[in-house]
């Protein structure tokens, strides 16, 4: 069976086939033909509406086909004609009878199932009429009380009784031999019925009306209304599946141009859908095979349809939903496993899907399984979630440092040590290395390293900045000989010079420092961050808040992070080789011979020069991101850079954070870093948007309003500043004058009161915060209110006004 | 660790989409019964239904929130070829000390596509109210309500032909003022010799014009789900995409004298991972909220989640089935009662006077 289709000289109203389903009547405007139904085309085996001396101002309704005699066929017609012809006789004659009974158009025209030669048409005149074809008139007429008849149809359950669907939402049942008065009346729809189609084998009448509903009425006793189909469109024209008991078919007069078979039980979704139209179908007929059906439509086609092609939109349709929240809570929606399953594991179905599915049982006879299927159609919602809420980390993590941590107010170093014991505190221990790192290289303290590396770098020298920073924060003469020494190589204006007293300064105190290997390198920086704390040891505690027992934390951490160093045993040996011999370094005597050997060395000098630039050279930073295992990439490298310029290490490991989705340590370090952001002159200022951008973001789905408000204060880039100063701008007026306040304050300049800056709890005038009911506004000291919102739910001045902020 | 709590959706057809409210507190589920419903979370962590309405005359793919800075705003699209845009408003107090009624109104009725309406998703909060629909007939379409304070009116401001019938669509959700507007687009077609199945479009400020800029042509079987990860601070972009199985791709903008020139961006695509341990074909993906965990879920009735390590190589890390014995006792009590709100009424206005002569004052 294949689809395949005919194309006509204008639209087609209806089709109607003979009682052996080998040939097919069509009727519309300007067509009525017959066809006969071939393997794979359409044979035209008659067309009446071509003999050219037919009247051609009116187009058929409907057509039907005698189910009796096989030669007869009748048309109803837009001009109230009700037509009779004879297939056996050519030209004029073929039109046996032409009933002009009615007064308007005639809508349907239906042979009765059983006695030949009777027909029933229901007509816009508001009448039905039934006609025997051998007398020339009706012989009966049927007046419904309504303004139109839209459909009507005899039961093949009862030979006397026919159903009437009109304009006014009613369907009316009658019996053919009592004129006078229909047997039953009920409103069926809220708007007019435009096609009604009684069931093959149990006495359910289908309606399908304007409302956008298919209706299935069980008419055994008193009308129920079994089931109904929601549609797209309104329907124009409904018709049962043969042998398929739940399944109808529907077309649609605006909106959908497919037809639809729907399952009955599950009304909600087309079992299947045919979208070969490209305009509205009017009329399905099955072809006595629940696999075929023929169709016509307003787009001028005639179409047999195979199921093998149907669309299954429920096949298409997603059967599962999954949300995560900023919880990390999951919620997911899934469709219950298929029936027989469903029986064996009772325990996940619900009671009321459970019942269904009981139900369904006893309705599957002969069906299929997977037809039968279909309509069980029900889905399981399930959210998983975090029974302690502490042990869901990540969110609890973000939360709990971004209320911790302090990003401004102190000095880098301070916070830095601060967040980083946060950091500690709540489990990020790397995130509290990459800290003490950012404060290793950017704190006060050590700033000399930084500004003369990127000073020299840019060709200033601000000696006088350097010696007063090293007289204000250290004092300890193993790190003002350093710095002479640096003030001293700084007096050679070039660079190289300079890089070369940083290598040398920092990796004095091991003699396996000056060798190019990379292990080498990376000891060098551990050697060059212990000997601060060595220097740092010396001093008073309280000057910074790394004491000694910071620097037990710091062995603590390493240990901790065992695992991030078991690589690194070189750094580690160094590291406590320092903490033991510690006082015996003295930097400069080993940072000026080691400057001279690196100077002899051909590679790093070499680097220098040609690189003038505060661009690092690339390739050893490369080498490194590749080398070391990537939690190190913002521990052991960092040090190693401040050798040099750490300002693209700092980038590089903030970038290597904001990828791996910790957007808050990157944000975070960018705005405690404050004044040093200029160091990081790569980092553009896009990308320092996002960052912040982000951790906003972040921040706000966790509604930690005030810490946002804090980052768009602390930020110093314009386009998020200016978060801050939308729609903040607030008017003000006196109470008493409604004249505009002049100034900041409750005093009015025109009536001299402050009668509503005066809080209506104490009377007195309110300083500060004053917070007010934004219903009745009132309102008075924030501690006040809230004490009394506590307490009451009404306005405190007795005004009756529910104030709900409590 | 996760538990499972069933809830008893009472939903009468399948359910097609959940999703979750920006702050994680509410939730909105849509059936193919045509209805949705949203639910709220009492403070023990149990989900109420506060609101059910019929919403669409056909099955109702999908739903969505719009950043709540524009209102308690909701998006479905339907099979019934259109797409609405809800807002909840809160009634008039019914009397003294009783909360007012919640109910959720139609602001729109997008009813341009001639075919389903598979998606539907709200723009980034930085352009203002966007909407993207994407149609069984390919088409995809901008919307955009040029005042966020009427959500009543939408105007159509870009329709994009697609090759492939449209399944899904995410928006890049990047924060970069350097990124462009970008979506991504699959297509549930199923015959695998009309070429990749994911398209991505980005808008172009030169010509005003949405543009495709790529098809992933590694992707030929039908897909069924795709999302942008959150992107908070990347330069590059990763898109999951849910078909026969679960794939992980980057999209790396390359900047090169081209790309400058015409202000097309050129994308580098590659793709990151793919994972068959669902062993079925792969409904959905999801992303939570920082981007570095992705959940699918497949016909196998699993929750997958993966998560990039810190070498960015993804890794399976956790599978979420129900405990249907523990889910069964604790879904009782969802079940019952929908007339508590998680939420207070807000205070009715009363208008004291009118302002004469207001003198603005900056608030800085």
């Amino acid at each position: 069976m294949s689809t395949f289709y005919v194309v006509q000289e204008g639209p087609v109203n209806a089709l109607a086939l003979n009682k052996d389903y080998t040939q097919v009547a069509i009727g519309g405007r300007n067509v009525f033909k017959v066809y006969s139904i071939e393997e794979d085309k359409f044979r035209e085996v008659c067309n009446v509406r071509g003999s050219k001396h037919l009247n051609q101002g009116f187009s058929y309704n409907d057509v039907s086909w005698s189910p009796t005699d096989d030669h007869y066929l009748a048309t109803a017609a837009t001009n109230g004609h009700v037509s009779v012809w004879n297939l056996t006789k050519m030209g004029k004659a073929m039109q046996e009878q032409d009933y002009q009974d009615h007064k308007r158009t005639v809508n349907k025209v239906n042979f009765h199932a059983s006695e030949p030669n009777k027909l029933i048409s229901g007509s816009q005149d508001g009448t039905l009429r039934y006609f025997d074809i051998r007398v020339k008139s009706a012989v009966a007429i049927f007046y419904s009380n309504t303004e139109s008849v839209r459909d009507v149809q005899f039961s093949p359950h009862s030979s006397y009784t026919f159903s009437a669907v009109s304009d006014n939402g009613s369907v009316q049942l009658w019996d053919i031999r009592k004129t006078e008065k229909c047997l039953q009346q009920y409103t069926a729809h809220s708007g007019p019925v435009f096609a009604c189609d009684w069931h093959p084998e149990v006495t359910w009448l289908a309606t399908a009306s304007r409302d956008r509903t298919i209706k299935v009425w069980d008419l055994t006793s008193k009308p129920t209304l079994e089931y109904t189909i929601h549609t797209i469109g309104s329907i124009g024209h409904v018709k049962w599946r043969p042998q398929k008991k739940f399944h109808i078919a529907s077309c649609a007069i605006v909106i959908d141009c497919s037809i639809n078979i729907w399952d009955v039980r599950r009304p909600y979704i087309p079992y299947a859908s045919f979208n070969e139209h490209r305009g509205f179908p009017s009329s399905v007929q099955w072809k006595g095979d629940p696999e075929v059906f023929l169709s016509c439509g307003k787009d001028s086609t005639l179409y047999q349809h195979s199921f093998n092609d149907a669309f299954r939109p429920a096949a298409k349709a997603n059967p599962q939903g999954l949300s995560v929240n900023n919880k990390g809570e999951v919620i997911f929606a899934r469709k219950n496993p298929p029936f027989h399953t469903a029986a064996s594991t009772t325990a996940i179905t619900t009671p009321t899907s459970l019942a269904k599915a009981t139900v369904g049982l006893m309705r599957k006879i002969s069906t299929t399984q997977v037809i039968d299927q279909f309509h069980h159609a029900s889905s399981s919602l399930q959210n998983f979630f975090h029974l302690n809420e502490a042990a869901n980390s990540e969110s609890q993590n973000i939360l709990a440092l971004a209320k911790n941590y302090v990003l401004h107010g102190r000095s880098i170093s301070e916070l830095c040590e601060h967040n980083s014991t946060v950091a500690r505190e709540f489990g990020k221990s790397h995130v509290s290395v990459i800290w003490k790192i950012i404060k290793t290289m950017y704190g006060e303290e050590f700033m000399q390293n930084s500004i003369n590396s990127s000073s020299s770098n840019r060709e200033e020298v601000p000696h006088n900045n350097i010696s007063k920073t090293s007289n204000i924060g250290t004092g300890v003469i193993q790190m003002e000989n350093s710095i002479n020494n640096i003030r001293d190589l700084e007096t050679e204006p070039n660079c190289k010079a300079a890089s070369d007293t940083q290598t040398a300064q920092f990796s004095g105190g091991d003699d396996e420092t000056e060798t190019e290997d990379q292990v080498d390198h990376i000891a060098a920086a551990y050697n060059g961050f212990p000997s601060y704390l060595n220097v740092r040891s010396g001093l008073p505690k309280g000057d910074f808040s790394f004491g000694e027992n910071e620097l037990d934390m710091e062995l603590d951490s390493l240990d901790s992070g065992d695992c991030y160093f078991l690589d690194f045993p070189t750094g580690c040996r160094g590291f406590n080789h320092v903490t033991t011999d510690g006082p015996d370094w003295i930097l400069p005597n080993e940072a000026f011979p080691l400057r001279h050997e690196l100077r002899d060395r051909s590679p790093p000098p070499e680097q220098f020069p040609n690189h003038p630039s505060p661009d690092l050279p690339e390739e050893p930073q490369a080498f490194q991101v590749e080398e070391t295992t990537p939690p190190l990439i913002s521990v052991p490298k960092a040090p190693k850079k401040s050798m040099w310029d750490p300002s693209n290490l700092v980038i590089e490991a903030l970038k290597h954070h904001a990828i791996l989705g910790d957007i808050q340590t990157a944000a975070c370090i960018l705005i405690v870093l404050g004044d040093c952001r200029r160091f990081l002159r790569d980092l553009d200022e896009a990308t320092q948007e996002h960052w912040l951008l982000g951790y906003i973001e972040i921040l706000s789905s966790y509604k930690l309003w005030n810490i946002v408000t804090q980052v768009i204060k602390l930020s110093w880039l314009p386009s998020v500043y200016q978060l801050n100063q939308q729609s903040t701008r607030i008017n003000t007026n006196c109470g008493n004058c409604t004249k505009p306040l002049q100034r900041v304050g409750w005093l009015c300049d025109k009536c001299h009161s402050s009668g509503y800056g005066v809080c209506c709890i104490c009377n007195q005038v309110v300083k500060g915060l004053y917070v007010w009911c934004q219903g009745c506004s009132h309102g008075g000291h924030v501690a006040h209110m809230r004490q009394w919102t506590l307490q009451h739910k009404t306005c405190p001045t007795g005004c009756g006004h529910l104030c709900e902020y409590g | 660790m996760l538990e499972a709590q069933d809830i008893q959706a009472e939903h009468k057809d399948l359910i097609h989409d959940v999703a979750y409210d920006y702050y994680g507190r509410r939730m909105a589920t849509c059936s193919s019964d045509q209805y949705v419903k949203v639910w709220d979370q009492t403070t023990e962590g149990k989900w109420i239904q506060t609101s059910s309405w019929k919403a669409h005359s056909g099955s109702v793919w999908k739903v969505t929130w719009a950043h709540p800075e524009f209102g308690q705003v909701l998006a479905t699209c339907s099979f019934d070829r259109t797409a609405a845009v809800w807002e909840e408003i809160v009634g008039e107090l019914p009397g003294p000390g009783e909360r007012g009624t919640r109910h959720w109104v139609r602001r729109t009725n997008l009813v341009d596509s001639r075919t389903s309406v598979t998606d539907v998703k709200f723009g980034p909060k930085s352009q203002g109210l966007q909407l993207a629909t994407c149609s069984a007939e390919g088409i995809i379409r901008i919307y955009e309500a040029p005042d966020v304070m009427n959500l009543s009116q939408w105007t159509l401001q870009h329709e994009v032909q697609s090759k492939l019938p449209c399944s899904c669509l995410s928006w890049n959700p990047s924060l970069n003022k350097l990124h462009p507007q970008m979506i991504a687009v699959g297509s549930d077609d199923a015959n695998p010799a009309n070429g990749g199945k994911v398209f991505i479009y980005e808008y172009n400020e030169n010509s005003r014009r949405w543009t495709k800029l790529e098809t992933i042509g590694s992707v030929v079987e039908p897909v069924h789900d795709i999302a942008f990860s959150p992107n908070l601070g990347r330069s590059y972009h990763i898109l999951a995409i849910a078909t026969k199985d679960v794939r992980i791709v980057n999209l790396t903008p390359v900047e090169d004298e081209q790309s400058l020139q015409s202000g097309v961006t050129k994308l580098d695509v590659q793709t990151m991972a793919q994972f068959e341990d669902h062993n079925s074909l792969v409904w959905r993906v999801c992303w939570n909220l920082t981007g570095t965990v992705l959940c699918s879920t497949g016909d196998d009735g699993c929750v997958r989640m993966f998560k990039m390590n810190y070498i960015n190589s993804w890794k399976p890390v956790a599978v979420l089935k129900g405990d249907s014995s523990k889910a069964q006792c604790s879904s009782n009590n969802a079940a019952n009662g929908n007339a508590v709100t998680a939420f207070s009424g807000t205070a009715r206005y009363i208008k004291l006077g009118s302002i004469s002569q207001t003198r603005e004052t900056p608030w800085h």
